[in-house]
């Protein structure tokens, strides 16, 4: 009779193109010996099977423990597409734990990845840049990221690449130049805010909402802030403060805040018309979208052309002051503070 | 199975862990309650107690332990009993023995039954002859079934014989379900913690880049209120620098006109002195005609000087020669 216990192993799973793990602690060994072989099938199984398994954390660390790692490195650079993929995936699922995140860096495996940043097949390089986003999140990868000088080359893939793909590289710098300034430089260095503005215009949603928060990203550094101004950003983006998503709004009111903190971008906003929007948006229940746009107005009423015509709407700016979120209750009191300030 | 009531002392011997203690009877007409009020114990007299076995203990049977017939005393018996039988037939048999026939007699066996038979060896037989028709077709033959060889053994599975399906199929129907369902809510809960992570993070970032403008604009407005000072402040230090050298210009003038007012009459006064303002006709006298007047006077000075030279001299060469001449 069977037991009412159910046991704690997965089903057994009986997968053709798997090859066959073996019993505990063998498992891993076997299939690091076998991901060096000659024979194709045999690569493509292990594979398979590793990318099964790596879901667990227990058995991400043996991976990395047993030297997977410098096999995938060298997997990187087969002839067979299908094995690149499939080592691209493996290494995306590998970066999901902190161990796997922290043994990438180590082994310098961004290296490898980044040349297949010119890959022909679409799933691999979509998987290499799954990796990259990954690896972006944190300073430390970002600042193996800009050693390697791979920020320029994504600067110049966003315009070449698929939408998908697009929206990943996108993603990608977006971290990289919120979490490092350096980042920011080398990005700034190779006009990426030109290329930005081409993204803000595009029909899919999630580009622009990815191209959006890049812009945010950038235009948090000073020398960020001139370029937005000199590369007439600021028309577009006030554009785009209309759109339907609620992100791509809450970034583009960020954007405009950002920008006007400096007096070229204040001069730009309010000639781009920006001031009516901003305070619709501040009607707005999403969080980021009021608490940016009453930021953009705080920063915008320091000119005091703006500052009479905001005074008109000081009764819209107190009704936020009750607002149940701290923040939009700090951001309200500051701008009502900063439209009733008289020299 | 009994549970140890003895234990082992160390050197092997068993040791119950209660203590000896002699049997006490119950007595019949009152209760347990009453006796153990009482505190003593009733002793019974072991020779009168019926649970004593008497007598021979040597070939008796004794009770097992489990008052269960132990299988090796089972064994035993009955190998005694059939023994016991052996013995019996075969002292039936000798008992059967007829007695021998005095002489001159023969025994012979007799039947004695009612009817009487032949005994013999080869038993009774006929033979009968069979023989098939000729030139008769063979008829079809029949189907060959094999004789039936063997046991017929059939079974049947009755209702509730073999296994209840409801109560064996729930365990199973827990994998089956449970283990796909588990495996999914584990997916589930992953991803939801996944995007809960995520949705922190984007809030987080929200509040940051809030935050973050906010100090932005704070040190831009602080920038430009320190430009603007440091602006004003050279502006007015500009404004005060300004005064100061026209103070110091106006004085330095005051002081200026002051010191050459009187420049003009002194500087003429000295120039007078000097004589730069000269008459011209007393300097022309001044310096034409008194110089050659002088030189005029030189001359005729030197000449007269030369004269007196010249006279000096032939004075001299007179004396001389007269003196030369007196000499000789």
């Amino acid at each position: 009779m069977a037991g009412s216990r159910i046991s704690e192993q997965l089903p057994p799973l009986i997968d053709r193109n798997q090859s066959p793990l073996a019993f505990g602690q063998r498992a891993l060994p076997r299939l690091a010996a076998e991901l060096q072989n000659p024979e194709l099938t045999v690569r493509q199984g292990a594979l398979a099977a590793l990318r099964d398994l790596i879901h667990d954390p227990e058995r991400a660390y043996e991976t990395i423990y047993h030297g997977c790692l410098e096999r995938l490195k060298v997997l990187l650079k087969d002839e067979d597409s299908s094995i690149r993929t499939a080592t691209t995936e493996v290494l995306y699922l590998l970066t999901a734990h902190s161990v796997g995140r922290e043994a990438i860096l180590r082994e310098d495996v961004v290296g490898c990845l980044s040349e297949l940043l010119d890959e022909p097949v679409d799933a691999c390089r979509r998987n290499t840049h799954l990796v990259l986003k990954m690896m972006s999140g944190f300073p430390a990868g970002v600042a193996c990221m800009v050693s390697l000088g791979l920020v320029p080359r994504l600067v110049m893939k966003v315009a070449a690449e698929t939408e998908d793909i697009r929206e990943l590289v996108l993603s990608t710098l977006g971290s990289c130049m919120r979490v490092d300034t350096q980042a920011a430089q080398a990005a700034l260095a190779s006009d990426v805010v030109t290329v930005l503005r081409e993204q803000l215009t595009h029909s899919s949603t999630n580009i622009r909402r990815e191209a959006t928060a890049a812009m945010i990203a950038i235009s948090v550094p000073p020398q960020g802030k001139v370029k937005v101004c000199e590369e007439e950003v600021l028309p577009v983006l006030v554009q785009l403060l209309s759109d339907e998503d609620l992100e791509i709004k809450a970034n583009a009111a960020g954007t405009i805040m950002n920008t006007a903190v400096i007096t070229k971008g204040k001069f730009q906003s309010l000639q781009a018309g920006a001031l009516a929007p901003l305070l619709h948006l501040v009607e707005c229940e999403h969080r980021a979208v009021c608490a940016n746009a009453l930021r953009a107005l705080t920063c915008l009423a320091e000119v005091p052309r703006a500052r009479e015509q905001l005074l008109q709407h000081l009764p819209l700016l107190q009704t936020r002051l009750n607002h149940p979120e701290p923040i939009i209750q700090r951001a309200s009191a500051t701008a009502i503070q900063v439209i009733s300030w008289t020299p | 199975m009994a549970s140890q009531r003895y234990n082992q002392a160390p050197n092997g011997a068993y040791v119950s862990s209660t203590r000896p203690q002699p049997a006490s009877t119950r007595l019949k007409y009152k209760d347990p309650a009453v006796i153990q009020n009482e505190g003593s114990r009733v002793y019974g007299n072991i020779m009168y107690d019926r649970r004593v076995v008497r007598g021979n203990t040597y070939a008796k049977h004794t009770l097992t332990l489990r008052s269960q017939p132990d299988p090796a005393e089972l064994k035993k018996k009955q190998e005694a009993r059939r023994r016991a039988l052996e013995r019996k037939m075969a002292k039936e048999q000798f008992r059967l023995l007829t007695p021998k026939a005095p002489e001159g007699r023969k025994h012979t066996d007799v039947q004695t039954e009612l009817y009487l038979e032949e005994l013999s060896d080869h038993p009774e037989d006929a033979s009968m002859g069979c023989q098939t028709d000729a030139f008769l077709d063979e008829p079809a033959t029949p189907l060959f079934i094999p004789a039936k060889s063997g046991k017929d053994v059939a079974t049947q599975i009755e209702e509730g014989e073999l296994f209840d399906f409801d109560t064996e199929v729930q365990p199973v129907l827990e994998v089956l379900i449970g283990k796909p369902m588990e495996q999914a809510l584990l997916e589930v809960l992953e991803e939801e913690e996944l995007a809960s992570l995520r949705a922190q993070q984007r809030a987080f970032q929200e509040l940051r880049n809030a935050e973050l403008v906010e100090v932005q604009r704070l040190e831009e407005q602080e920038r430009r209120h320190r430009e603007e000072k440091v602006r004003r402040l050279k502006q007015q230090r500009e404004v005060l620098e300004n005064e100061r050298v026209i103070a110091e210009k106006i004085a330095a003038r005051g002081f200026a006109q002051q010191y050459l007012a009187d420049l003009l009459p002194s500087v003429y006064s000295t120039l007078r002195e000097q004589g730069y303002f000269y008459d011209p006709v007393q300097r022309d006298i001044e310096t034409g005609f008194l110089p050659w007047l002088m030189a005029e006077v030189d001359n005729a000075l030197e000449k007269r000087e030369i004269a007196l030279t010249v006279l000096d001299t032939l004075t001299y060469d007179v004396a001389n020669s007269r003196q030369e001449t007196s000499k000789d």
